[in-house]
């Protein structure tokens, strides 16, 4: 306990500095969060107009499909606002400054995931939660154990997100490679923006199954409609501590291969 | 001539330089036009139209945005920012050289990486997906979006210069690039084809340069718009270039009686 309090202190002085940074210049910060907004907004509106044609989306209502967006978009949006010192990072190893890193009295794994919040993706934050709500009221009965399960596959998906997060690391040490990575990275789970059954199988698939795309997106929303079998529930916790295990022995093994070559 | 060739080729190497970030790129931009492609395949069933697109319509539209974004969009002028705000264009200053067309020769270098890999990429996908493509085989159409393309590209190159002219004035140049990547992703038609918004917001979008970089040529393509229609599109897309490069004349001048090389 002791331990964690000790971390959150850490967290929370590193999360001062990079909000002090980011509102260094408030004019860069509230154009991005307007740009953010405006993303948010712009898609939205191509899924109004396409759902007032279509009326449907793979056999889901209007709201319902609003419901899956809005989900995906707090699922995007909370690994940016957490982990978004990962983004830094191959600076850390391109500069040796990892190095230095390495000597400080605490995780060199937390100070890469948690360097620090990005206070301009909270507003994004606020705006899926409140479209969360409002979408929520309109996709019918909602019981109590659907949200608690929805709740618990949100943070599922975070968890298979800083696995995602984690191996992009351990790839910044052995490949200085990190921005590409985890663009790549975003540019899947962009696939998650739309209900994970418009794609055909093989496609459906491999996106739920080997790209967790659809479990990490996907399977919240469909817990809260009541579409989700006690298997796949099961399924998603198991692939979400593998993938968190697995990333954490690559981790391990990127380390131990660390040249410190550019300090 | 050949200095800006040397240039255009120097980027060119110094894209194979970064394998292993290049490939990651062009392998992204494969993701996101099978996202676009599965999307669009899953809302228009074979023998439907949707908006007034059959499939073979809308995967044609999505397959040439793939290949005409590699043209238009590849660019290394989003650095000019960045170069101005170290003092580093003082090195292009100093250069016997013109410095539009030094950042011109540098698009064209990127720009050829992009189209010779998103050839390869386009054929490999074609294919496998086998999509039912249209093939416009009217020499008017053809020679019609090929001017299109080659204004887009002019266009977007201005553009460009014109966003990274900020760095002249403050050190915030990619919040604005940010900006205007939404309302290009969106408003080019890049993600879908402009004509499916409704009619008051597709008239105010018409009037900004969005769809005369990537739409209209697509439209053309597809043998959608009328003489007229195409002839209109050329004078508005050419009035925007001229516009553009007339402000960037204004812009550039303005910011260089205020460049102190500070960073240096």
């Amino acid at each position: 306990m002791k331990e964690i309090t000790r971390y959150a202190k850490i967290w929370w002085i590193l999360t001062i500095g990079t909000t002090q940074i980011a509102f260094a210049s408030r004019f860069g910060a509230a154009i991005f969060m307007i740009g953010k907004l405006l993303r948010f907004a712009f898609f939205l509106l191509f899924l109004v107009v396409l759902i007032s044609k279509t009326h449907s989306l793979a056999s889901y209502s209007f709201w319902q499909v609003i419901f899956f967006y809005a989900t995906f978009n707090l699922v995007d949006t909370l690994p940016q606002f957490f982990l978004r010192d990962v983004y830094r990072f191959r600076y850390q190893v391109v500069s040796g400054y990892f190095d230095y890193i390495l000597t400080k009295p605490f995780s060199p794994l937390f100070k890469a995931l948690f360097g620090g919040c990005d206070v301009l993706d909270f507003s994004m934050l606020l705006v899926s939660a409140g479209f969360i709500g409002i979408a929520g009221s309109h996709i019918g009965v909602v019981t109590i154990g659907n949200a608690a399960l929805y709740i618990l596959l949100i943070v599922n998906a975070f968890l298979i997100a800083l696995a995602f997060h984690v191996v992009v690391l351990s790839m910044g040490i052995l490949t200085t490679e990190v921005d590409n990575t985890i663009m790549l990275y975003r540019d899947m789970t962009q696939i998650g923006r739309f209900p994970i059954e418009i794609y055909k199988e093989p496609l459906r698939g491999l996106l739920t199954f080997i790209i967790p795309v659809g479990i990490m997106m996907a399977f919240p929303a469909k817990a809260m409609l009541g579409l989700l079998s006690v298997q796949l529930i099961i399924l998603s916790f198991v692939v979400g501590f593998l993938l968190l295990f697995g990333s954490y022995l690559f981790w391990q093994y990127s380390l131990r291969h660390y040249s410190s070559a550019s300090s | 001539m050949k200095k800006y060739w040397i240039i255009a080729r120097g980027i060119m190497e110094e894209t194979m330089t970064y394998r292993l970030s290049f490939i990651m790129w062009r392998f992204r931009g494969v993701l996101q036009f099978l996202v676009l492609y599965y999307l669009w395949l899953a809302l228009l069933p074979g023998n439907q139209t949707l908006f007034g697109y059959s499939q073979s319509r809308i995967l044609t539209y999505v397959f040439a945005s793939t290949l005409m974004s590699a043209i238009i969009f590849s660019t290394r002028v989003a650095e000019l920012g960045e170069t101005i705000n170290k003092g580093d264009l003082s090195n292009d200053l100093l250069r016997p050289a013109n410095y539009l067309l030094m950042w011109a020769a540098r698009d064209v270098g990127d720009k050829l990486m992009n189209i010779m890999f998103s050839i390869g990429e386009f054929t490999i996908l074609f294919i496998i997906l086998r999509p039912p493509f249209f093939f416009q085989s009217n020499p008017f159409f053809l020679a019609a979006t090929v001017i299109t393309i080659a204004i887009a590209t002019i266009l977007f190159f201005f553009i460009n210069m014109l966003l990274g002219c900020i760095g002249f004035w403050s050190n915030e140049t990619w919040a604005p690039r940010f900006i205007f990547t939404i309302l290009l992703q969106f408003f080019s038609g890049g993600l879908f084809p402009l004509d499916i918004l409704p009619k008051p917001l597709f008239a105010f979008f018409s009037a900004t340069p969005f769809p005369y970089l990537l739409y209209i040529p697509l439209k053309i393509y597809l043998g959608q718009l009328s003489f007229f229609e195409i002839g209109k599109s050329f004078f508005i897309a050419s009035a925007w270039m001229i516009g553009v490069y007339l402000l960037l004349k204004i812009v550039w001048n303005k910011g260089m009686k205020l460049y102190t090389a500070q960073g240096r």
